[in-house]
């Protein structure tokens, strides 16, 4: 009699790993390995734990319970850049040991950078010390598809070469396209493992209760908003997308200095820095902007909460958002501009502030949307436009956007 | 209630520190925390040198707390609390309204130089205020050994003023600016977009708040508190002007108002917790031949008690 002992070393097996937050499971009792040489998609709706799991993989957060067992080095390109801004690419580069061979001029500062150069900075980083497992962390989010394809290229290589990928994306055609196998994270869990594009988006978006947007006829609306060739008619919503960083920020933040704050509504992007004072009370955010009775707006905004006393950091992330949405679209404004509402929310959070936006704009409120969720613009909007190194398209129909946006997006005219 | 207890914690660190100190000067601890007490609360004399340590340290404690609520390193509540005494003087002929209007102003109007500089060259308060204060400290000199020397010409000191404020008088003020700073911060509106702002520019800059309005008027108000704090102490206590008129009162209400959670009602509690010592401390230097500093040493410990607390709550630590 004799035993075999496994000599192939797996780079990386989760058994049973939970992880809760508070009274939220980010992850729940999740069972996962990859093999050498495979590329590992793995989707879900933003809020389904992708990236919890990530960095539990990668020893950044420890489980609440299960064990993980990693058998050699981790690579991690982050969703948000980890890099020193006022260093230059090679100085970024030489803080993990990397060399800059690949850059053309590593002496300027990763500040002057563009997103797509500063993502090519940080895939160096981590494959720099050729990690047994990469990990990418919705990379192409602020990519052109042109160097999406790049990022893909280097990934495949990698896997060539017997290292292991996990792709986390909650792109479905992306990850098709690249990916040896495809799970679908959902609510915590995973929910399935392989198949066509069609099983896959409905595992990943489970039972919705699909709200088709009411149909309504425009018949030469008042502009209530107006900037350049930007213009929102009275119960209309505009939407502006694109690649992040090409002058959505600057086009909020003008819009808040310039126009009128009675009548306007705001929703930042950055909900955490610019949306609700974590120190204060759920109370004391409303009574910033509204006189509408706490209590009430909790109910109606559905926001979990212990009552208006609750301190707005202890919220999470989606009801921190509908605290915002609550206090801003409380006052009924004429105008409601939109910063990425739906970031990071999970899907009923995202539906229901849907709802509340076309509620609005059934009300009559000019409704801007910035964005770089594509869906929900295409969602939502009755026009779009392109924003691409500050400069806005034209204005399209959904319908033109279907074909035009990509390519408007990465500037090709 | 955790800041509560972190206060009450540091208090009472610094006393028993304090009392601790006094082996190295060779007296016993208990001995040397009796005559703290006894010092500062153990007969009618010396409640009242209590009361009257207590209240400036009250007003310029509140003083530091308005601005630093609203997120402004106001560290120049000294050089407030000078120019609110000469100006106090100045305008003592006026009358006793006039004169202590006119201590708030010039508070207010010294303060409001930081807040130019930050707006016309984004210079941090932290720095310009208490620059400020060597300026503030250097301009009584001038005036106390040149232009309002008294008119023997002898000290380097104004002569005494006519008008004077009684102790209960200064306490009714003390205690009004107290409540009101309280209704202010926690019962109106723009109180309530004051504390936005120090707490996150940002998201009261979305939420419709004009951040440098409130940082202006914040300001305007923390100067106004420390100047009427110069002004009180002159017509209630010293009657006079001379170099160490401030005598650190504006620096140490950043102590008061750090052991009162920068909570008005809180502060009244730390200003006279902080008068007390004080005045206990002068007890001891009498009575024991301990130097009256030994209350600067309590001051800092109180703070970094707080400093140490705080940030073990901050690393998520209970």
């Amino acid at each position: 009699m004799f035993s075999v002992t496994s000599v192939v070393k797996i780079p990386m097996q989760l058994t049973n790993v939970t992880k809760s937050f508070g009274p939220t499971i980010a992850v729940d009792d999740v069972s996962l390995s990859v093999a050498p040489g495979e590329i590992l998609g793995l989707i879900g709706e933003n809020g389904a734990g992708k990236t919890t799991l990530m960095r539990i993989i990668a020893g950044e957060i420890e489980p609440d319970r299960g064990t993980i067992e990693v058998g050699g080095t981790i690579g991690f390109v982050h969703q948000h850049f980890m890099l020193v801004n006022e260093f230059t690419i090679a100085e970024n580069l030489a803080l993990v040991g990397a060399g800059d061979a690949r850059f053309e001029n590593s002496n300027r500062l990763v500040r002057d950078l563009s997103v797509g150069e500063k993502a090519a900075v940080e895939l160096m980083k981590a494959i720099a010390k050729e990690p047994d497992l990469l990990i990418l962390d919705e990379p192409t989010s602020v990519l052109t598809p042109n160097e999406a394809q790049k990022l893909f290229d280097t990934a495949r290589d990698l896997a060539s070469r017997g290292k292991s990928v996990i792709l986390i994306s909650h792109k479905i055609r992306e990850v098709l396209s690249i990916a040896t196998r495809t799970v679908v994270m959902r609510r915590g869990r995973i929910v399935r493992e392989g198949g066509g594009a069609e099983q896959l988006a409905r595992a990943m978006v489970g039972e919705r209760t699909h709200v088709a947007p009411p149909l309504r006829r425009r018949t030469a609306a008042e502009s209530r908003l107006y900037v350049r060739n930007l213009s929102v008619g009275t119960g209309e919503i505009v939407a502006v997308i694109g690649v992040a960083g090409n002058g959505q920020a600057e086009l909020a933040t003008m819009l808040r200095d310039t126009l009128p704050r009675e009548t306007t509504a705001h929703i930042p992007e950055d909900r955490t820095r610019d949306g609700v004072i974590a120190e204060m009370s759920i109370a004391e955010n409303l009574a910033l902007v509204t006189n509408a009775s706490a209590e009430e707006l909790i109910a109606t905004f559905g926001i979990r909460a212990t009552g208006p006393r609750q301190r707005a950091g202890n919220l999470s992330g989606g009801n921190q958002q509908k605290l915002v949405l609550g206090r801003e679209l409380a006052r009924n404004p004429a105008i409601i501009v939109a910063a990425e509402p739906t970031r990071g929310l999970d899907i009923e959070s995202t539906a229901f502030v849907h709802e509340q936006l076309r509620a609005a704009a059934a009300r009559g409120a000019a409704i801007l949307l910035i964005t770089s969720d594509l869906d929900e613009a295409f969602t939502l909007a009755d026009g779009i436009h392109v924003i691409f190194r500050g400069t806005l398209s034209e204005r399209l129909t959904p319908a033109e956007a279907g074909t035009r946006a990509g390519q408007l997006m990465a500037g090709v005219r | 209630m955790r800041q509560i207890a972190a206060g009450a914690l540091a208090a009472i660190a610094a006393v028993v520190l304090l009392a601790l100190s006094g082996i190295a000067f060779g007296h016993a601890p208990g001995e040397l925390l009796s005559t703290l007490i006894s010092g500062s609360i153990g007969s009618s004399f010396a409640l009242h040198g209590t009361i009257v340590k207590s209240i400036p340290l009250l007003l310029t404690g509140l003083s530091v707390a308005i601005a630093f609520r609203a997120g402004v390193w106001n560290i120049g509540a000294e050089g407030q609390f000078i120019v609110g005494g000469l100006a106090c003087f100045l305008a003592a002929r006026f009358g006793l309204i006039s004169s202590l209007l006119a201590s708030m102003i010039a508070g207010a109007a010294w303060a409001l130089i930081a807040s130019l500089l930050r707006f016309w060259r984004n210079a941090p308060e932290v720095l310009t205020t208490i620059l400020l204060n060597f300026v503030g400290f250097h301009l009584l000199g001038y005036s106390v050994n040149g232009p309002l020397q008294e008119a023997r010409a002898q000290y380097p000191q104004t002569d005494a003023v006519a008008i004077s404020l009684s102790t209960s008088g200064e306490v009714v003020i003390a205690l009004s600016i107290c409540i009101a700073s309280w209704f202010l911060l926690y019962r109106t509106k723009e109180g309530l977009r004051l504390r936005a702002t120090g707490f996150n520019p940002f998201a009261a800059r979305w939420a419709g708040v004009h951040v440098n309005a409130q940082i202006a008027r914040a300001m305007a108000i923390s100067g106004g508190m420390a100047g009427l704090a110069g002004g009180i102490e002159l017509l209630g206590v010293t009657h006079r002007l001379f170099e160490r008129f401030a005598a650190g009162y504006g620096y140490s209400g950043i102590a008061v108002a750090l052991l009162g959670q920068l909570h008005p009602l809180a502060t009244l509690l730390s200003a006279v917790f902080f008068g007390a010592l004080t005045t206990g401390a002068g007890e001891l230097q009498r009575a024991s031949n301990i130097s009256a500093s030994v209350a600067t040493f309590g001051q800092a410990v109180v703070i970094l008690t707080l400093i140490g607390l705080s940030s073990r709550a901050k690393r998520g630590i209970p």
